[in-house]
This record gives structure tokens, C-alpha cells and sequence, in this order.
């Protein structure tokens, strides 16, 4: 598939290396050539100039584009940059927003006769996986098909767990009630095989279907918590958002150390309270009550900022806490660390740009990107290859597994000998650099 | 002493030499059929054996190994870039060995070198007398060669489709930039391939309509386009005494200087980009300068015989191809330093051919001025641009240690084969047509005589210059520094 990035930024350079190494051709226009040239050792082709620039925008072959994908920082240089582009013959145009507004459905014509088919807006993303962070307190990530018939969880295992020091078939024979997908050990996410032992400590990802939820739960060792009252440190875009989404919900009080942006705030958000201070003075959370509240977000720009001061909330009984971690080598390191949930702008965008890819023709394909593997939801096809025979018979290559498939409204788990039949929702787990492969099996 | 641990991962690249290898068995199988069209049963035996050994050992590295640690990274692709060249010559001489075409090593390994390079200096004294698989194996080593090694299995070979391809299509391809065409690299490397694969073809239906028969027009087309010089007579191209194959053949030696992505962009229908193209202006305006200087030259001196015969000799030295037609030795010292001056220059980046390519000399000459200006306007703010594109400081800066170090390793290459007593003219001569590959010889190397008289140290010596020279430098010397191999 041909597409076209425009922005080198930090999305659009880790886009593009992600679709590069999917096998997908990429061109990337940015006006900065020294943003360029970091991705000049990458396979894929670079072009100097503005993107909202018609001859640049010919230039890049835009008019045979599979997908256009405008994410510079300034949202109406994307908006304008795809409606030059559709009007070029770009098939599908994305551009990343920064405005709550443009996602409004009573919108949504305006966009589409200028040639916009898709919008991302990572800052809401991100305050929606929050807000799923904030409602189920004991997973690290959740992803559930179909109103929450079929659910992968991504869970942290510890002693508590009574999975912890079982191989994979022991767990098998026992109860067909759950899947284990994939497991993340330190540095690396494996496709787990029967023999494979489970570890204190280990992320694993579980599919499990509805009934089985609560009990997958107390599995883990899992205890669940209600949260009333949230600390935000960093009065960034995303807590704006998130304040503005679930404010009525939860009693959210914000900590950020520039007195300007204090005020804006206070403005804005009438109800939430707004403190002037630094959150890494462990006086400043005494003062402000840090015992009271249920959960700890971090949200400031420096990744290291968020990963200490999570660290530092933990050390005062902290149930909760969530990063936001930019730097993508870091979100190993602090997953390790103890810190429940790691939020990251770039992995949210990217895996909603793996949705459109993967769904260029039916709209209810979801994706949920982590640092190093993807799950993907997609509809079989009349005739696809993956209904051809049992799973166990289709030669799955190892970087990939099927956790599960909802038919007819009712989720079930994959074994061995289920059988995939044309119109079955499959949520199906891989490594990096395999998601083509996927594409390859459904169509 | 502190030991420090070595960081690079040798057995992937052993590892990707041993596909390599298996690749240039296959091509060895081409003048295995010639052979058996032309009941050459030796050299059918000597390339059987050549083959087999050479896929044998591919074989015997790639399946053999298995490391642990499949990433490619800069020094990996650097080191394969460098040491595929090697592997390939060593590999590509034994037909030479086994068939007796040639009996000592150095000699073997001197020619095929000479035809990976596109060098096209030969030390067989007596090219007529050699067996067709042999002739058209030097002339298959030239057309490899020309465009690349790794060029060509980038477009092959599917696993180098990815960031490793990139460093080491970086470490192979000429010029200061490097052009890609479109956004994978295997699809860049099958363009530029079809582009020369297209130019060959040519060039074989135009001098087989000639006078050549169907065997001398491919082993000549194939050395043409890849401008590497290996002819099928020992007088080269002059044996066919013919305007028509000389014109041809001059056509397509000065197409083969042009960047082959500048001529995929003409023949997808932009030829005005080729037109407006500066450096190929310049090279054009070069070429007609010097054919005009040298044939006043001429005319003054009394040698001058036809104009064509002046066009085919500086044109064959600017594009590094080296085809013979006329004695230009007798045409006086002056034309020898004219030939040397091209010879240096050379033709576009991201052709086949060798020196230090005219864009280098654009940008040399631009930012002379440019400093001059500078003397009188000491607060200006300047740029270089070629082709209209503005040229970053650290590429100029690069650039001119290029030139720089390409002039050091040229001045010594002919020193050192002074001391092994060649003439002084002589020596520097052919210096620069090693590390140019450019494969003209003068004095006792030139028309009337042969590099098969040097002795054995100056031909490795020109063999290690033509590798450094057709890698452009950085990749092979890189290799031999401190900090390449420790971390």
C-alpha cells in the first residue's frame, strides 16, 4: 500500500518507521530537511517541502496514494494539506487535530466534503484510555470487542496470582475460560507455547469472554478498586481533555508549575481544582491531601518527570498512577517499574492509523497498539484464507495468535480445532512487523 | 591495556556473503552454456568447478551458520558493502586458474578485480587466444560490476528489503546524495536495473546490425554500458576499423556517464529533467571543450587523424570505460595530461563510471568562488547549490575531504609504483586509472604495451586502488580504522 506522511514529528517519524517495517511503501514530506534526515537510514523516501504545497504535494505522487496522513502540529495545515490532497486522488486522507469540535458527528459533513475522511486527535485518545484506566483499576490495558463480549486484558502478574509458576497447557487443562495471548517478559513480548512457564512479574495478555471477567480477576489476584478522587500533575492538552470529559465524574485536582497556564486552567475548568506548585514537593501533595485521593496521573512533557513522580505517589500508598511516557525506549523501563499504566500519544495515533489500514473497506475493525505488538480486530472474509481450516491446521506463523472471535454476538475463545467462519469478529494478537501478514490471512 | 570487546556481528555478515555467493555461482553458469555452444571442454570443466566450489562455500556459510543475532547495523552493512567486492574477485578468478587462461594468482585475481571494478586493465596479453566463457565472463564480471553488486541483489534478494538494505545501498551507490527513486529500496534497485538492463540490450541489437557478430556484440555491449572495458580483441575496438560501431559505441560510453536514476526519470516521460539536468550540462560541456582543446592540439602537432577517433579516446576516459581505438600515446605528452585531467574528473554520480564524478568538481568549483567572495565580503552568508539544490555545509566539507584524501591516495599509489621502477609518467598514469577505473594505460602500460609486464607488487597494489576507488573511498578505508572494530 502507498502512503503518504506529511509532518516528520515525532508521529509522523515513528508512523512512518512502524509502516515501513510493515512492508508498506512510505514517502514523508516535511518543510525541515534536518527532520528528514533522521529517517534517512529507514526504507523509505523523503521529500523536502511544504505540505500544503500543490507542486510538493505532486511531487510525492500523492495522486496514486493509498492513504494520506497530515499530522504536523498545526491541525489546519492537516485539514488543508488532505483536502489538497483528495483533490490530487489521495484514496483516503487522515489529519490529526487538536480540537474536541472537529469530532463533533454534527461536524463530520464539513469534513467530508473537503476531502477529510478520517480525524485523529491523540489527546483524546489518550484521555479515553485514561478514563478506561480510571474505570477498571487492575488491568494495564483493556480492550473488549463487541460491547464487552470478548475482552483482552493485559494484566501484571504477581505472587498473588494464582497463574504464577503454571506452564501454559497445565493451565489448559484446567479451565477453557481464558487465552493467553501473549506474555511480556522485561525487553520482550513472546507469543507464549504450551511449555511456556508464567512469571512473577510478567504482563500477560488474556482474552476471556464476558462471564468469565470477574473471575479472571480474582485469578490474577486482583483486587478492584473505585476511584472518587484523581491528581493530575501537568496541566497539559490531555488533562484539559480528560478534565473536560469525566470532570463531573471524579473530583480532579490539578497540579502544574507554570503560573500562566495555572490561570487558563482555572478558567476553563470551573470545577476542578487547580494548584500552583511543583508535584515533585513531597510537601505540596501532603498539603494537598495526596492520602485522599485514588489515583495519580502524570502528564507533564518530560517522560522522566511522570515516571518519578508515579514512583513517588506509589511510595505514599497510591493505588493508581498512570505516565504519560513519550520516549518509546522508556516505556519498558517504566512498565517494569511498578507504574500501573503508561500512556503514549504516538502508540495511540499509530494504532488508530493500523485501524484504517487494516479496515479499508468496513468500519468496525479495532486496533490497540503497544510498544512492541499490536491486537487487531478484524471481520473474516467470505473465502479468506483463514476460514479455510482449523486454526491449529492454518500454519499461524510464531508472531502472531488468535486470542478469540465473537459469532453472532456471543464471544467465544480460539482453540486448537475451532473452525473460522466468514463474518466472525477475530481478535488476533502479533508481533511487530507481522501485521501485514494478518491483512493477507482476512482478505 | 583494557580489552575492548569487538561489536560487530560478523556472522550475519558471512552469513549474507554466503546468499552473495550462491548468486555469482548462478551467474558462473552463463559461460558454462557458452562453452557448451562453443565445445570449449576445459573451460566447461573449469567453470563447472569454479561454480561449484563458489556455491558450495555460499552454501556451506549461510546454512552453516546461524547467528544468534540476525540485526544489520552500519558497521555490518560497511563491512559486507567492502568485503562482498573481495569475496566476489576471489570467487570470480578461478575460471581464469582452472581454464589457464591465466597461471599465477595475481595475475587471476588482478583481472578479475579489474573486471568487478569496471577497471577493464587487462594482464592477458593475448585476449583472441582465450576461450569464449572466458571472454564473456570478464565481460559478465564488468556488467555486475558496473552497476553494483549489492545494487543488483537488493533488487533480487527480498530479506535485504529493509533498514539493512538501506545502509548498505548508502555504502555502494557513488555521489555525494544518493537519489532513491521510489520508496522501498528493492523497487529502487529494480528500476535502476531495468534502466541498465534496457541500455544493454540496445546497445547489442545497434552492433550486431553492424559489423560485429551476435558473441563479440554482447561481451562489447556489456562492458559499454557498464563502462568497465574488458574488449574481445586485443586491439579493442579498433580489430572492427569501423565508424559505424566507434560512433555507436562513443553514444553509449557517454550515456553510461549519466546517473541511471536521472535517465529511469527521462524514459518515465520528464526528458526535459534530463535537458535542464546541471551536471549533465556540465559534463557535456566538458567533453566538448577538451575534444576541442585536444584536437587544436593536434592539428598543431600534426597527429590528428579523424575527430571521431578524438571523441571516442577522451570519452572513453571520462566515463572510466577505457575501450582502445587509436594509438593516443603518439598524439604527445600534452593529450596524456588532458586524458589524465577527465580521468580524475570522471562523469556523473550514479553512473557506472569511476574518478571523482563531476559533481564533486561542481561543488569544488562553486565553493572556491565562494571563499573568494568571502575574502572580500567577510560577513556574507553563502551557499552551494548543484542541480539547484542547495548543498549542506557538512556535505562540502565532506566533499573536499574526498578530493583531498582521493588526491593523497593517487599521488602515493604513483610513488610507490615509481620505487617499483615504472616511469614516472607511467606510474602516475596508472595510479590514477586504478583508483579511476578507468582502465587506459600510457608508456609501458598504454597501447603498445601491457599491465602484464608490471611486476607482481604493483599489480596488487593497483587491485586494492581499484576497490578503494570504486567504493569511494570511505567505505573500504573505514574498515581498516581504530574505531570501526572497537567500541
Amino acid at each position: 500500500m502507498k502512503i503518504v506522511i506529511a509532518g516528520a514529528g515525532e508521529v509522523g517519524s515513528h508512523l512512518a518507521k512502524l509502516l515501513s517495517k510493515e512492508n508498506q511503501d512510505i514517502i514523508v514530506i516535511d518543510n525541515d530537511e534536518r527532520k528528514l534526515m533522521n529517517l534517512d537510514n529507514y526504507n523509505l523516501l523523503t521529500h523536502t517541502g511544504s505540505p500544503t504545497s500543490f507542486d510538493t504535494l505532486r511531487d510525492a505522487q500523492v495522486g496514486q496514494a493509498d492513504l494520506y496522513i497530515a499530522v504536523t502540529p498545526f491541525e489546519t495545515r492537516n485539514v488543508t494539506s488532505c483536502a489538497m490532497a483528495k483533490s490530487l486522488g489521495a484514496k483516503k486522507t487522515v489529519a490529526r487535530i487538536d480540537n474536541y469540535e472537529f469530532l463533533r458527528s454534527e461536524n463530520r459533513p464539513f469534513f467530508e466534503t473537503h476531502g477529510v475522511d478520517f480525524l485523529i486527535y491523540p489527546e483524546y485518545l489518550a484521555a479515553e484510555e485514561i478514563i478506561t484506566a480510571l474505570t477498571r483499576t487492575w488491568v494495564r490495558n483493556w480492550f473488549e470487542l463487541c460491547d464487552g463480549q470478548l475482552i483482552v486484558v493485559g494484566v501484571k502478574l504477581r505472587d498473588t496470582s494464582s497463574l504464577v509458576g503454571k506452564k501454559l497447557k497445565e493451565l489448559y487443562t484446567l479451565s477453557a475460560k481464558l487465552h493467553i495471548s501473549a506474555i511480556k517478559r522485561k525487553y520482550e513480548t513472546v507469543i507464549p507455547g504450551g511449555n511456556d512457564e508464567i512469571c512473577s512479574g510478567d504482563i500477560a495478555y488474556i482474552a476471556t469472554t464476558a462471564e468469565h471477567v470477574d473471575e479472571l480477576r480474582t485469578i490474577c489476584g486482583k483486587a478492584e478498586n473505585t476511584v472518587k478522587r484523581v491528581m493530575i500533575m501537568g496541566g497539559s492538552r490531555i488533562a484539559l481533555q480528560l478534565a473536560r470529559l469525566v470532570g463531573d465524574h471524579y473530583k480532579i485536582k490539578i497540579i502544574e508549575s507554570d503560573l500562566e497556564k495555572c490561570q487558563k486552567l482555572a478558567e476553563s475548568l470551573p470545577d476542578c481544582n487547580i494548584v500552583y506548585g511543583d508535584a515533585r514537593d513531597i510537601d505540596l501533595l501532603h498539603d494537598e491531601g495526596i492520602e485522599d485521593h485514588n489515583a495519580f496521573i502524570a502528564l507533564t512533557d518530560s517522560s522522566e518527570t511522570n515516571i518519578l513522580a508515579c514512583l513517588t505517589a506509589k511510595e505514599y500508598g497510591m493505588k493508581k498512577t498512570i505516565a504519560e511516557v513519550e520516549n518509546i525506549q522508556f516505556i519498558a523501563e517504566a512498565e517494569s517499574l511498578n507504574i500501573g499504566k503508561v500512556i503514549n500519544k504516538k502508540l495511540l495515533a499509530s494504532s488508530h492509523i493500523f485501524q484504517i489500514l487494516l479496515d479499508s473497506d468496513q468500519s468496525n475493525a479495532k486496533c490497540l497498539a503497544l510498544a512492541d505488538a499490536e491486537v487487531a480486530e478484524l471481520v473474516a472474509k467470505e473465502g479468506s484464507r483463514i476460514t479455510r481450516a482449523d486454526v491449529k491446521d492454518l500454519g499461524l506463523s510464531h508472531d502472531m495468535t488468535i486470542a478469540g472471535l465473537v459469532r453472532n454476538g456471543v464471544g467465544h475463545l480460539v482453540q486448537g480445532n475451532t473452525r473460522i467462519q466468514a463474518g466472525d469478529h477475530v481478535v488476533v494478537f502479533c508481533l511487530s512487523g507481522a501485521i501485514h501478514k494478518i491483512e493477507k490471512l482476512f482478505s | 591495556m583494557i580489552r575492548h570487546r569487538s561489536n560487530i556481528n560478523l556472522l550475519v555478515v558471512l552469513r549474507m556473503m554466503g546468499w552473495l555467493l550462491m548468486i555469482e555461482a548462478l551467474f558462473m553458469l552463463l559461460p558454462l552454456i557458452v562453452g557448451f555452444i562453443y565445445h570449449e571442454l576445459n573451460s566447461v570443466k573449469a567453470f563447472a568447478l569454479s561454480a561449484l566450489i563458489t556455491a558450495g562455500s555460499g552454501a556451506l556459510m549461510t546454512f552453516g551458520l546461524h547467528p544468534r543475532n540476525t540485526d544489520m547495523h552500519r558497521r555490518e552493512g560497511l563491512l559486507l558493502t567492502a568485503s562482498v567486492w573481495v569475496f566476489f574477485t576471489v570467487f570470480g578468478m578461478l575460471p581464469f586458474l582452472f581454464d589457464n587462461a591465466l597461471t599465477t594468482v595475481t595475475d587471476a585475481f588482478f583481472e578479475a578485480m579489474s573486471g568487478f571494478t569496471t577497471t577493464g586493465a587487462s594482464v592477458m596479453t593475448d585476449v583472441e587466444s582465450a576461450s569464449h566463457s572466458i571472454l564473456i565472463w570478464r565481460a559478465i564480471m564488468n556488467w555486475i560490476g558496473g552497476m553494483g553488486i549489492i545494487l543488483f541483489t537488493l533488487a533480487v534478494i527480498p530479506m535485504l528489503n529493509h533498514q539493512g538494505g538501506i545502509q548498505l545501498f548508502n555504502a555502494e551507490v557513488t555521489g555525494i546524495t544518493h537519489d532513491k527513486l521510489r520508496p522501498r529500496i528493492s523497487q529502487t534497485a529494480k528500476s535502476l536495473w531495468m534502466v541498465y538492463a534496457l541500455l544493454t540490450v540496445l546497445l547489442t541489437a545497434l552492433l550486431w546490425l553492424g559489423p560485429m557478430n551476435a558473441f563479440d556484440a554482447i561481451c562489447q555491449s556489456l562492458s559499454t554500458v557498464s563502462t568497465g572495458g574488458f574488449s574481445t580483441r586485443n586491439s579493442s575496438i579498433a580489430w572492427w576499423d569501423s565508424t559505424y560501431v566507434e560512433v555507436v559505441i562513443t553514444i553509449f560510453m557517454f550515456i553510461g556517464g549519466i546517473n541511471v536514476a536521472l535517465i529511469y526519470t527521462a524514459l518515465t516521460g520528464k526528458v526535459r529533467s534530463l535537458l535542464t539536468n546541471g551536471t549533465v550540462r556540465a559534463y557535456a560541456g566538458v567533453v566538448l571543450v577538451f575534444v576541442a582543446i585536444c584536437a587544436s592540439y593536434q592539428i598543431y602537432n600534426g597527429t590528428f587523424e579523424n575527430i571521431g577517433d578524438t571523441f571516442f579516446t577522451l570519452i572513453a576516459a571520462m566515463t572510466s570505460t577505457g575501450f582502445g581505438v587509436t594509438n593516443y600515446d603518439a598524439w604527445g605528452p600534452f593529450t596524456t595530461m588532458l586524458l589524465m585531467v577527465l580521468m580524475f574528473c570522471g562523469a556523473c554520480a550514479g553512473s557506472t563510471t569511476g574518478g571523482v564524478k563531476i559533481d564533486r568538481m561542481i561543488l569544488l568549483v562553486k565553493n572556491t568562488f565562494n571563499e573568494f567572495y568571502r575574502v572580500l565580503h567577510p560577513n556574507s552568508i553563502t551557499t552551494v547549490r548543484v542541480n539547484g539544490k542547495v548543498v549542506p555545509h557538512s556535505s562540502v566539507m565532506k566533499t573536499i575531504a574526498f578530493l583531498s584524501i582521493y588526491l593523497m591516495i593517487f599521488v602515493m599509489g604513483g610513488i610507490i609504483l615509481t620505487a617499483l621502477d615504472l616511469p614516472v609518467l607511467d606510474a602516475m598514469f596508472a595510479s590514477l586509472t586504478a583508483i579511476s577505473n578507468i582502465g587506459l594505460g600510457s608508456g609501458i602500460t598504454g597501447p603498445e604495451g601491457s599491465f602484464a609486464v608490471l611486476p607482481d607488487a604493483a599489480k596488487w597494489i593497483m587491485a586494492v586502488m581499484m576497490l578503494i576507488g570504486r567504493l569511494e573511498l570511505f567505505t573500504v578505508l573505514i574498515v581498516f580504522t581504530r574505531d570501526f572494530w572497537v567500541k
